[in-house]
Order: structure tokens, then C-alpha cells, then sequence
């Protein structure tokens, strides 16, 4: 039934998701839409920048009611902790 | 060599970068200064290649040719590097007519290569034939004696044209620039193709001896040989400089040229030299002579209809008039055209350019020349059948015997991209395609592109029956023999073995401790809470402390996620196939959707129906999934839903007392679930369902499920008030045309009783604390300032409507305080600002909420007090 990583990924179509990209950051949304290049279409997202500035972590939060995330940058995918 | 670079006529640089990138700079510094140089070893045997009376510093100008002919010769003495493309022969050859002397080296042209190949029998051979007779004619002629054969009478025919074109010679003077001295001033023009007609004949010259004795031993002196003999190094020179531009084109007999003391015996030079090397002599050093050649060329090309042979024949014999000796002789034959209509076309319009090398043109040339000589670099390198066998192979790596199975997706794109019907052969599109892509050259010069696509569709041909004899086993085989040597054959190979895809080991999702753990968990919880159940058959867990939990146990006492989230999607699949169906026509078999929604399935301890509307995508999908069952098989649906509603995700986050801070998206689902799934329970049941079935689910509501916690959560609540209100609405509806049997009147009865006591006491338990009622407005942002008690009091109101004066009786006392709560809010929203519309609004939503209530009990709230309803 669910035989390749994307039918996982497909599993969770309309499901709240846990994107993590490269250059430290965060994604939390509901996936809409993907692709088999891992392209993925998020909605209601919340994203969350790790930076270090002097040393110290600096987080950035940013949301987005819709957004695309190229599949290039996509590290993993899971299901979220709870919100 | 001291001559290379040499340029006597200040023109040789630009030669010299024509001729070989990697000589010319040396050249241009190292001789620069005429003479500066030094001797050096290698010129031992120049004199004996050039004559000793080569002054030093004179050009000599072995040019192009230098690879091959330069390494067959083997003298050391290799020439310049110049290969000479076809593209400058072929400037050559217009060069050469716009000279003085046209028709002279015209003449020449006419006698290709068919000298070389000997001769044999035939019309073709004319061209040959007559040059042997010339060559031991011409002397007589020369000497006033008639050509004895046939061809005789044409070249004396000639040779009267050109006495008669003498007399204007002064007037075309001016015409002979390329006559000059300096050969080097027409680098490539006339000699050249000359040489090119003429190849073995480029040598001769130097050794004078060579067809005087081994050639023509029969020969009697003549005035050609004279000419030899006399100028030797001036005419060594002009020939080096004029072979310098030839070697290259005359690859096919290059020995011959560069090496003539080492081969002086070829045949090739022996046949032809005599009448040759007069015509140097003369262009040399007649230039009158010349004129009149001139002449006698323009002349033929008026006159049309000639044979080629005809015009060598008269040029040689030309020549030999020419020599020292008048010609006396004339024929009276008719005038015979030297020229092809081809050569003839082209005559007099070379006449326009005198100067045949314009920088510009020179340029022009180079770039031509180093272009075809990309071209020609390997050019015969494979034959054709090495190109048929790489293209085969490489067709085979692409084709395929069944384009449908193995190549499915590039067929719908195809049919797609183009609208091509599938019934085209897909054998042509890829020849058609391979040809495009790889660039091969559409049919050649002639532009045969339907003769090259022929021959690529039966590459594909063939290519194709390889793919099909091509045996399984090679693929560690021969393949790989090939590999590096037919180009890189890629590891996904072909369209029969594409990448693997990743393979995921399955494993079991949630451990069968976890799921024991959590579900004695759950009973220990519900039996704390001293749950309400009544002849429970299967004791079900009322709800867990936490919604996640919940959530998660759930879910794992159903299957797991991941088999709930594949079930969604097995639904949602069979429901596009199943409206797919409906849209063609066909009558929908909904079994397999039956199957999927599993609500039969009594293997879990939750059914997966359930869980199925946990997700959102679950409850989406049920208005479609209606469609396609049966009334049957939603009262099973439904009774499954009812029987098992404590364990829905959306009662328990609907709870303020299992989710008492709901969040934003909770909240958002609980509406979801209300505009969605509600709805279809309220039009299934006010539409198709009879009373008893009503009945039964309500029962099964209370037998199987924690009421009075289902009444705490907003969705719970709702969905009992449907079907309470639904089934009081059926008793009392007397348009349905039949009564309720005492049977249905007593099993209602009874079951409301059963329902009433499970609610008794609890009443108040179903309004949610202050608590979660404010942190429900705040985070839902709605526009009220209050939470909405409207279902609260529906559910009430239901109660009361179906209950007999006691029980509405215990229902006041028991929300008697929440009744004079609601007044109380109304009145203090009435007190401070009556004129806002929106409190007064609030205020009003308040009584009437109330008043669902009240109403059914014959009461009325109203401005602070409750009155009976009049």
C-alpha cells in the first residue's frame, strides 16, 4: 500500500508536517502538495530560522499561509511534535 | 629550412599564418631580415632539390601538404604546413580563370584525375587517350607537322583560334597580374589548380631528365624540353612555390609530387610532363604567349558545345605553337569549344576579378580553409558501416520492442505533446528524433533529408531486433565489454531496467506493549470515572486525560496512523474511481469503498472508521463517500459512529474537560466536523431515517459510550441533540401518516430514561468552565465577546421536549443556576451601554438561547424575569 518514500509522504497529505531544510531551518504546515523532487507546498506554515549571532542562537519565526518549499532544500520529513 | 619563411614578394606572412599555426611565428621572427640566418645542417641537399642557382633568400614556397606528403617524402626536407582545403582548390579554380591565361589552366582542369587511373576503353577515356598522342604529338605539331589521329584535327583547330586571337594581345596587358615574376603574388590562384588536374606533373620540372629519358624515350628533342633544360631554377622556384599550394588537395597521389628525385619513374609524371612543363615556361617567360592563350580561351567560350578533351588537346597544342617554333598548321575543322558549359559559365566572369586575393578574400579563404580542415581532419576515419554499427547500438539502448509497457509515460507525453496518435509508428519518431538530435547532417550536399531518415528508420529497424535478440544474461557482459568504447552506457541502462526504487523494509508501527500499556491506561481511567455504561457488551475506555494521548492510542488501537492515513487514501481513490464511474455511465460497485471504510471490522479494539474521521482529509471526503452507499450501509455506518463516539478525536478535543484550552486548529476541526459530518447525520436522519432506527442509535450511544462525558464536549452534545430532537420530532409528527406502535412509544420511553440517568446529576457538568469558554473566544477570535451556549440549551431543550413534567422538573434544579447565570450576564450587558447594537444583540442571543429552553417548559425569560409563556 505504501511501498516508496513518497507514498509515505502522501500518507500525510493534508496533515500538519515537520519540514527540516537546509541552513537551519524549520518548517511546521499542512502539506498540500508534493512532488517526487520532494517539492513541497505548505500551508498555514510556520517557519523557524536558526541563526547564531555572536554566538548566541537567534531564532526567527516566520509564517506563511501558503508557501513552497523546493525540494532541494528539504532534509527530512515528519510528523510534528505537538504545535 | 632556410626557405620557408622566406618571403621574396612581402605577401608571405599572411601565407606563412595560412600555412601552419605552429610554424608561421617562428618563421615571422627567424626571417624576418632576409639572409640573417644562418647555414644550416639540413641544406646539404638543396642544391641538389633546387638548383644551384638558387640565390639565397629566394622564396621558395612548399606550403601545404606538410603531413602526409611531407612524411612520405622523406627528404627531411619537409615544406611548410599548409593543408590546402577544398574550399581554397576550389577559390583555386576561380582564381585561375580570372587569370590572364584562362583557358590555359581550364585546359588543364579538364584533365582530372582519369590520367592517373590509366587507360581503358571508353568515351570517358578520351581525356586520357589524348594526352599520351599530345605529349608525343606535340613536338611534330610544333614542328609544323600535322597531329596525325583524330583528336589531331581539334587541336589543330585550336591552335588556328589562337593565332587568329593574337593580334589583340596588347589589350589584354593588363590582365595578367598573376603573370608577374612572383608567384607568390597568386598564392593559391592558377598554379594551383594547375597542380590539382596535373598532380603528378608538379615535379618534373626539376629533374628535366626525367621524361626526356625514362618517359619519352621516343621523344625527339623539342622546344618544350629546351624550355626545361633553360630555365631549371626559375622555374624550380615557381614550382616549388605553385606546389606549395598544391601538395595538400592531392592527397591522393602525394609521393609523387614532394618526392620526385626518389620516384622520378612514376607513371603518373611520365605521362603528362612534357606538355606541362612548357606551360611554366611560358607563363614563366612568354608572357606574350600568354596573352594569346588568353585569347584563345575566350574565344572557345563562345563557342558553345565542346568535349573537354578537345580543349586539353588544343592547349597543349597551344603550348607547343607557343614554343619557339610558329604553328603553321591549320585544320578547317569546325571550331571546338575547349570548355564544359560548366567552366564555360564561369570563364567570363572571372574575368571581372583581376586580383584574385583581396585581403579581404584571403580571409575569407582562411577561414573557409581551416573550417574544412576541422571537417576533413578525421573525416574517413570510421566507414560507413562503423557509423551504421555505432548508431545501431546506440539506437538499441533507446528502442524498444514494446513501447507501451516499458516506455509508458514518454508515450502519453508524446501523444500528449504533439496529439500524435498512438498508431504511429513510434520506430520513425525515434529515427526521426536521433537524427535531429544527434546532428547527424540531413541528407549531405544533395539535402536528401527523406534518404537519411530512411536510413535511420532502418537503423531503428534493425536496432530494434537487436534489443530483442540481445540476451538477458548480457547485461554484466557484453554491455560492459562495450562500455568506454560505444560511450558510457548508464547504469539505470534502459527503458527494460530503470532505477530501482528505494525499498523501505515494513515494520511493525507501534509496539503491542505500548498499545496493552496505553489501553489498560484507558480502562484504569474510565473505571476511576466511574463511567455511566449501561449493559455494556464491550467495555469501552469514556476518554483519556490528555487529547494527544487519547489521539495517539487511539489510533494505534485501530491499526496505527499510518494504516488509518492508507485507508484514507484507499478511500479517497476508490471514490474517484467510483465517480468516474458515475460520470461514464456505468452502474458504481461501492463494495470496495465498503471494504475500505472498514466499518465491519471488529479486528481492532477501535474501529478504523473512527479513526478515519480523526483526520480532517477523513471527514472531508464523507459527503462523497455518501454518495455511493446504501441506506443499509449507512445505518451501519452511523451505528458504528454512534457506538463508538467517545473514542472520536473530535469529542475529545471537543471537551473542555479533555481539552480544556483548545487550540486554534483544534477549534477549527470541531467546526469542520460540525459543517461537515453533523450535517450529513442531520440530513441522513431527517430525511430517510425511521424511528427505530433513531432509537438504535441512541442506544447504542448509551449502551457503549461515557454519556455524560460525550456531553461535555460541544460535538458530543450536538450529535445527542439531533438524535433526541430528531426523535421526538418523529413521535410527534402526525403527517407521517402512521403512528408510532406502542412498541416504538415504549423502547423511546425507555431508552430516554436510560439516557436521563445517565445524565442526572451531571447536568451541569455539560456547560464548559468559565475558563474554557474565555480561552475558546479568545484564541477563535470570534466577534461575540461570549461564548455561544445556543447548543447547550438546544440539547436542553430536546431533553425537556422528550421528557415527561418530572424529568424537566430535575432538569431546572439541575441548571438552575446556569439559567439565572445567563439572565444575570444579559441584564449587566443591558445595564451600562443600551444603545450598542452589538451588546444589545448579545443580550438578546442570550434570552433567546434561554428561551429554547424555557420555551419548551411553558416558560419565558424576559428583561430579568421568567414568566410563564402565554
Amino acid at each position: 500500500m505504501s511501498d516508496t518514500p513518497l507514498d509515505l509522504l502522501k500518507l500525510n497529505l493534508d496533515e500538519r508536517v515537520y519540514v527540516k531544510l537546509r541552513d537551519a531551518r524549520e518548517l511546521v504546515g499542512t502539506l498540500q502538495a508534493f512532488d517526487s523532487h520532494c517539492n513541497i507546498v505548505l500551508s498555514d506554515s510556520k517557519e523557524t530560522i536558526y541563526e547564531l549571532v555572536e554566538g548566541d542562537l537567534k531564532t526567527t519565526e516566520r509564517f506563511s499561509e501558503m508557501i513552497f518549499v523546493r525540494g532541494g532544500l528539504v532534509a527530512l520529513v515528519t510528523t510534528p511534535e505537538d504545535e | 629550412m632556410s626557405f620557408f619563411g622566406f618571403d621574396a614578394t612581402g605577401r608571405k606572412p599572411r601565407e606563412r599564418k595560412q600555412q601552419g599555426e605552429e610554424d608561421s611565428l617562428d618563421f615571422e621572427e627567424t626571417y624576418q631580415g632576409l639572409g640573417d640566418y644562418e647555414p644550416e645542417e639540413d641544406d646539404l641537399l638543396n642544391d641538389e632539390t633546387f638548383g644551384t642557382g638558387a640565390d639565397l633568400g629566394t622564396d621558395f614556397d612548399f606550403g601545404y601538404g606538410k603531413g602526409e606528403l611531407g612524411a612520405g617524402s622523406g627528404s627531411g626536407r619537409a615544406p611548410a604546413p599548409a593543408p590546402v582545403s577544398y574550399a581554397s582548390i576550389a577559390n583555386a579554380k576561380m582564381n585561375r580563370q580570372a587569370d590572364c591565361k584562362p583557358g590555359f589552366e581550364q585546359s588543364l582542369d579538364m584533365q582530372p584525375m582519369e590520367s592517373l587511373w590509366g587507360n581503358s576503353s571508353g568515351n570517358q577515356q578520351q581525356q586520357v587517350q589524348p594526352q599520351a598522342p599530345t605529349q608525343f604529338q606535340a613536338p611534330p605539331q610544333v614542328q609544323q607537322q600535322g597531329a596525325p589521329n583524330v583528336e589531331g584535327l581539334a587541336i589543330q583547330s585550336l591552335d588556328r583560334q589562337q593565332q587568329m586571337a593574337m593580334p589583340p594581345q596588347p589589350g589584354f596587358y593588363g590582365m595578367q597580374p598573376p603573370q608577374n615574376p612572383g608567384y607568390g603574388f597568386i598564392p593559391q590562384g592558377f598554379p594551383q589548380g594547375q597542380y590539382q588536374q596535373f598532380p603528378g606533373q608538379n615535379i618534373p620540372p626539376v629533374i628535366p631528365n626525367q621524361f626526356g629519358n625514362a618517359g619519352f624515350p621516343n621523344q625527339p628533342v623539342n622546344p618544350q624540353e629546351q624550355f626545361q633544360q633553360v630555365p631549371p631554377i626559375m622555374y624550380n622556384q615557381t614550382q616549388g612555390n605553385i606546389a606549395h599550394h598544391m601538395q595538400h588537395p592531392q592527397m591522393a597521389m602525394p609521393p609523387m609530387q614532394n618526392q620526385p628525385p626518389v620516384q622520378p619513374q612514376q607513371p603518373h609524371q611520365q605521362q603528362l610532363p612534357p606538355q606541362y612543363l612548357p606551360q611554366q615556361h611560358q607563363q614563366d617567360q612568354q608572357h606574350q604567349q600568354q596573352h594569346q592563350q588568353q585569347q584563345v580561351f575566350q574565344q572557345p567560350h563562345s563557342v558553345d558545345t565542346a568535349a573537354r578533351t578537345q580543349a586539353v588537346r588544343s592547349t597543349q597544342d597551344y603550348e607547343h605553337s607557343n614554343s619557339p617554333t610558329p604553328v603553321p598548321t591549320e585544320s578547317e575543322q569546325v571550331p571546338t569549344p575547349p570548355h564544359t558549359p560548366r567552366e564555360y559559365r564561369r570563364g567570363p566572369r572571372r574575368f571581372g576579378t583581376q586580383d584574385p586575393l583581396t585581403d579581404e578574400e584571403l580571409r575569407r579563404l582562411q577561414i573557409r580553409q581551416s573550417k574544412v580542415d576541422k571537417i576533413l581532419r578525421h573525416s574517413g576515419v570510421m566507414t560507413p558501416r562503423d557509423k551504421d554499427f555505432i548508431t545501431r547500438y546506440q539506437l538499441s539502448q533507446i528502442v524498444t520492442d514494446d513501447p507501451y509497457n516499458e516506455d509508458f509515460y514518454f508515450q502519453v507525453y508524446k501523444i500528449i505533446q504533439r496529439g500524435v496518435t498512438p498508431s504511429e509508428s513510434n520506430k520513425d519518431s525515434i529515427a526521426k528524433a536521433y537524427l535531429e538530435h544527434s546532428g547527424h547532417r540531413l541528407g549531405g550536399r544533395y539535402k536528401r533529408t527523406d534518404v537519411a531518415l530512411q536510413r535511420m528508420q532502418s537503423q531503428v529497424e534493425k536496432a530494434v531486433t537487436v534489443a530483442k535478440e540481445r540476451p538477458q544474461k548480457s547485461k554484466g557482459g557484453l554491455d560492459n565489454a562495450k562500455e568506454g568504447v560505444l560511450g558510457k552506457i548508464s547504469a539505470t541502462r534502459n527503458s527494460k531496467a530503470p532505477r530501482k526504487q528505494l525499498q523501505i523494509p515494513t515494520h511493525k508501527e507501534d509496539s503491542p506493549a505500548l498499545s496493552s500499556q496505553s489501553s489498560s491506561a484507558l480502562d484504569e481511567v474510565s473505571e476511576s470515572l466511574q463511567g455511566v455504561d449501561i449493559n455494556a457488551k464491550r467495555r469501552r475506555s469514556s476518554y483519556a486525560l490528555s487529547s494527544s494521548v487519547d489521539h495517539r492510542t487511539v489510533l494505534s488501537r485501530s491499526g496505527g496512523r499510518k494504516f488509518i492515513l492508507s485507508l484514507i487514501e484507499t478511500v479517497y481513490e476508490e471514490v474517484l474511481e467510483l465517480e468516474a464511474q458515475l460520470r461514464s455511465g456505468q452502474q458504481p460497485d461501492s463494495s470496495k469503498l465498503w471494504e475500505a471504510l472498514h466499518v465491519e471490522d471488529h479486528g481492532f479494539d477501535v474501529s478504523p472508521f473512527i479513526s478515519i474521521l480523526s483526520f480532517d482529509k477523513g471527514i472531508k471526503i464523507m459527503p462523497r463517500i455518501m454518495n455511493f452507499l446504501s441506506r443499509e450501509e449507512k445505518i451501519k455506518l452511523f451505528n458504528c459512529f454512534f457506538k463508538e463516539l467517545s473514542h472520536l478525536n473530535v469529542i475529545v478535543i471537543s471537551s473542555y474537560k479533555t481539552t480544556p484550552l483548545p487550540t486554534k486548529d483544534q477549534l477549527k476541526k470541531m467546526e469542520l466536523f460540525q459543517s461537515v459530518f453533523l450535517k450529513i447525520i442531520v440530513s441522513f436522519l431527517s430525511s430517510s431515517a425511521e424511528f427505530l432506527e433513531v432509537m438504535s442509535l441512541l442506544i447504542n450511544v448509551i449502551q457503549n459510550n461515557n454519556v455524560s462525558f460525550i456531553t461535555t464536549s460541544r460535538i458530543g452534545l450536538n450529535l445527542i441533540t439531533v438524535l433526541i430532537s430528531r426523535a421526538a420530532l418523529m413521535k410527534q409528527d402526525v403527517s407521517r401518516g402512521k403512528l408510532l406502535s406502542s412498541v416504538e412509544v415504549s423502547t423511546w420511553s425507555e431508552v430516554y430514561d436510560r439516557l436521563f440517568t445517565s445524565l442526572e446529576t451531571k447536568l451541569t457538568a455539560i456547560f464548559p468552565t468559565p475558563e474554557y469558554m474565555q480561552h475558546a473566544i479568545s484564541v477563535y477570535e470570534q466577534d461575540s465577546t461570549q461564548y455561544d451556549q445556543s447548543y447547550i440549551w438546544q440539547f436542553l431543550a430536546s431533553l425537556a421536549l422528550s421528557g415527561k413534567l418530572n424529568h424537566q422538573r430535575i432538569l431546572i434544579d439541575e441548571v438552575r443556576d446556569e439559567i439565572f447565570e445567563v439572565i444575570s450576564k444579559a441584564e449587566e450587558l443591558n445595564a451600562p451601554s443600551q444603545q450598542d447594537p452589538k451588546l444589545a444583540y448579545q443580550r438578546n442571543k442570550f434570552y433567546q438561547d434561554l428561551n429554547l429552553f424555557l420555551n419548551v417548559m411553558g416558560l419565558v425569560a424576559r428583561d430579568g424575569e421568567i414568566t410563564e409563556l402565554k
